[in-house]
């Protein structure tokens, strides 16, 4: 008999929502996938599938280029409120 | 002729009209390359993630063009000759899924365009839909 298994199954939100496409703009939605120092969350934490999670780091990371989402929040570099000029 | 998209962050320390005269100065490069704008979209003056040559805020503007594939070079080119810009990104869409995804972002740009009294009102109903989202995701 197969093992139980301890830990909640986890699935891609992405997949659920059927997420064709990202844009780096709608920094809204890249919220998820952030943790709270501005790093990309690992898929072994988010559920997310491999294709959606390589579309959010792609996304994520051209958002960071262009200033729209931070690199790194440290104790000295500390960003108030980053999607406070949401739109 | 491939789809194309470029975003801009322009210098936050000139005045409204040079800010103005130097986006027109980028679409000419575009459409001079033999570009044809599709839409544009100004997202407007924005706080930066970090500071970039200790600049706080930056304008934001977006431009949505067709252009053949060998002309992107010389655009960003001319682009990082041009001192007023903080950032610029080039984007291109070229699966089939990408170009829909194109068309529709281009859609929603010209509705914006179409009516920019309720742009604040906008504004502020999207930032309430996505703390929503937020939220939702949270207690989810």
């Amino acid at each position: 008999m197969a093992e139980r298994r301890k830990y909640k199954k986890r699935f891609c939100k992405y997949c659920e929502a059927k997420v064709d496409f990202m844009d780096y703009k709608d920094i809204g939605a890249l919220r998820f996938s952030l943790s709270e120092k501005y790093k990309i969350m690992p898929r072994r934490l988010t559920g997310n599938c491999k294709r959606h999670q390589d579309m959010i780091s792609t996304v994520i990371k051209r958002a960071r280029a262009v200033a729209l989402v931070p690199y790194t929040v440290t104790r000295k570099a500390v960003v108030t409120a980053p999607f406070e000029n949401l739109r | 002729m491939r789809h194309y998209e470029n975003l801009v962050v322009v210098k936050p320390t000139l005045t409204a009209e040079e800010i103005q005269a130097n986006i027109k100065v980028i679409e000419e490069i575009i459409t001079s390359n033999g570009g044809e704008i599709a839409t544009t979209d100004s997202m407007g003056m924005r706080k930066l993630a970090y500071p970039i040559d200790r600049n706080e805020r930056g304008f934001y503007y977006v431009i949505y063009y067709t252009i053949a594939s060998s002309a992107i070079s010389e655009i960003e080119r001319r682009f990082r000759i041009n001192e007023n810009l903080l950032r610029f990104i080039t984007i291109k869409y070229d699966t089939n899924r990408e170009i829909v995804a194109w068309k529709q972002l281009v859609q929603k740009a010209i509705k914006r365009a179409g009516s920019p009294t309720s742009t604040e009102a906008e504004a502020e109903v999207a930032t309430n839909a996505a703390a929503e989202e937020t939220t939702e995701a949270a207690a989810e």
